[in-house]
């Protein structure tokens, strides 16, 4: 609704612009045409009186103008990341990427608002294995795009995540322009990065206390590697392109739940160490949080 | 200093073996072979061999009270040298550089090396997933003493958190009648971040109750 009437007001104000033009160009033809014979031989003052006229009609037209531009309401600024300098880009070949860059957008955004319609459908129809939050659907809003998100929204999210525990410290960094990338040390026990795209999990990668961390090389550890695993799980089953933030609260609840990796057995054997695996429990349920060895999981 | 991995070392019992009989002069070479055998079932590779050694130094009496100094070398760090320090309740220990052992030998003057009691751990080096296993013979003078079982467990820093875990891992290769007692250092490092000190100093108490137990066999 409020999108409709923009528009109008924008064309309007356009169609008023185009008057002033046209009008400022009749007023400059006449001078430059000066007297013409049907002027008379009173020729001097009609003409005199003809420009007047125009100029009359022109600066009815500009008060026009200004009217309407100033119905229009005032852009909100756009946050455009790396494209505002497209815009400064001076070799000749490569200010068409401008357009590209638009036709893009325009795809992923059709291709985001699809995968929200499959993600509706696909959760009224129980192809997954695992519980789903059908309760999701109901409280589902409106419609709004969650991988382009102001960075400072993203940090209040970490950052509130990040308040309600003693032992799970989280830090923001961002190394890829505004993409957060996300580094957690749990405890003495382990320590993953998170790739944000907007409010989207990409990508995790966990590692061992004393190791390096980055987002491409996996641990020497093998219960390292095998928690990235369930963390990759985890990371899909959590996905909610409609309630970003409740997706990475549940991921980052589901994620603390590995302070106790070596200290608790397995919820079905009752032992610490898988006889064939020889790794401790390195799943979590995902909704009562019990650890599990992969091989033990339902 | 680089970080460690929690460790436990735990000393094979021939009691602990009552199933097998054991032939009364080959204890040491059988138990490893047996050991061996064992571990490789469980898909272990060997990685090479282990040397842990210790040395001890009494000061001289001029010098005051008599104080010992324990110097042990650590085949998984061999580029240092510890030395621990016993005085009174408390233990000073330097990790120190190659050069430490040159060091030592110039304060012969000062510090008289216990020759007979020179003791060390030796044997094969397992990997097993996360695991670090290493069968050590314990020989002083050349003499058998026993065997010494080290279980590293690499993605763990905290003793403590991770104590439930080694112990059903070294009773599963050892036997469920094993008693598994962390040492008396370890008891108190327990939720500190492990460091390769940690296992030097567990050796170092193992090794000394080795040397008590000839000292009484002697008396
Ligand atoms: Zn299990």
């Amino acid at each position: 609704m409020n999108q409709a009437i923009n528009v109008e007001q924008l064309n309007s104000a356009l169609s008023s612009l185009r008057t002033v033009r046209s009008n400022v160009s009749l007023v400059f033809e006449t001078l430059s045409n000066g007297l013409r014979a049907d002027h008379g031989e009173d020729g001097k003052d009609k003409f005199l009186m003809e420009l007047q006229e125009l100029l009359y009609i022109v600066s009815n037209n500009l008060r026009d103008l200004e009217q309407t531009v100033n119905a229009l309401p005032i852009p909100v600024p756009f946050n455009l990341g790396n494209t505002t300098y497209l815009s400064q880009e001076t070799t000749q070949d490569r200010q068409a990427l401008y357009t590209q860059l638009v036709n893009s957008y325009k795809w992923t955004d059709k291709i985001h608002e699809y995968s929200s319609f499959a993600q509706t459908l696909l959760s009224q129809n129980s192809l997954k294995r695992s519980y789903i939050n059908s309760g999701s659907t109901k409280r589902r809003g409106k419609l709004q795009s969650n991988h382009n998100v102001a960075p400072l929204q993203v940090d209040n999210v970490i950052n509130n995540i990040d308040r309600s525990y003693n032992d799970m410290k989280i830090t923001i960094s961002r190394p890829f322009a505004s993409n957060a990338v996300v580094s957690i040390n749990l405890s003495h026990v382990l320590k993953a990065v998170v790739a944000f795209k907007g409010l989207l999990m990409e990508w995790v990668m966990v590692k061992g206390y004393g190791e390096t961390l980055d987002l491409w090389t996996e641990s020497r550890h093998h219960v390292f590697r095998k928690v990235t695993e369930s963390a990759h799980a985890a990371m899909l089953h959590f996905y909610s392109p409609t309630l970003p933030e409740l997706a990475v609260r549940s991921f980052m609840t589901w994620l603390h739940s590995y302070v106790n990796l070596f200290s608790d057995p397995c919820k079905k054997c009752g032992c610490h160490l898988h006889h064939t695996s020889l790794l401790p429990p390195a799943w979590r349920d995902f909704r009562t949080l019990e650890p599990f060895h992969d091989e033990c999981k339902q | 200093m680089k970080r460690g991995k929690a460790t436990i070392i735990c000393e094979v019992k021939n009691g602990s073996y009552s199933q097998y009989p054991v032939p009364e002069n080959k204890t040491g070479t059988y138990v490893i072979e047996l050991l061996t055998k064992r571990i490789l079932a469980l898909g272990a590779s060997q990685q090479g061999q282990f040397l842990v050694d210790c040395e001890s130094y009494l000061s001289h009496p001029q010098m005051g009270t008599t104080k010992t100094v324990h110097i042990l070398h650590n085949s998984e760090q061999p580029a240092s040298v510890f030395s621990i320090l016993e005085s009174g309740t408390k233990n000073i220990h330097v990790i120190a550089d190659g050069l430490f052992d040159l060091l030592m030998m110039k304060l012969s003057q000062h510090y008289t090396s216990k020759k007979q009691t020179k003791i060390e751990s030796k044997g094969p080096r397992f990997e097993l997933g996360d695991f670090c296993v290493k069968l050590g013979s314990v020989t002083m003078n050349q003499n058998f003493k026993g065997i010494l079982v080290e279980v590293e467990y690499r993605p763990c820093v905290m003793a403590n958190a991770v104590w439930g875990l080694l112990r059903e891992f070294l009773q599963g290769l050892l036997g469920p009648t094993v008693p598994v007692q962390p040492t008396q250092h370890l008891m108190s490092r327990m939720n500190e971040i492990y460091t390769p000190i940690d296992t030097i100093y567990q050796y170092l108490e193992h090794f000394s109750a080795y040397r008590k137990v000839t000292g009484m066999r002697n008396n």
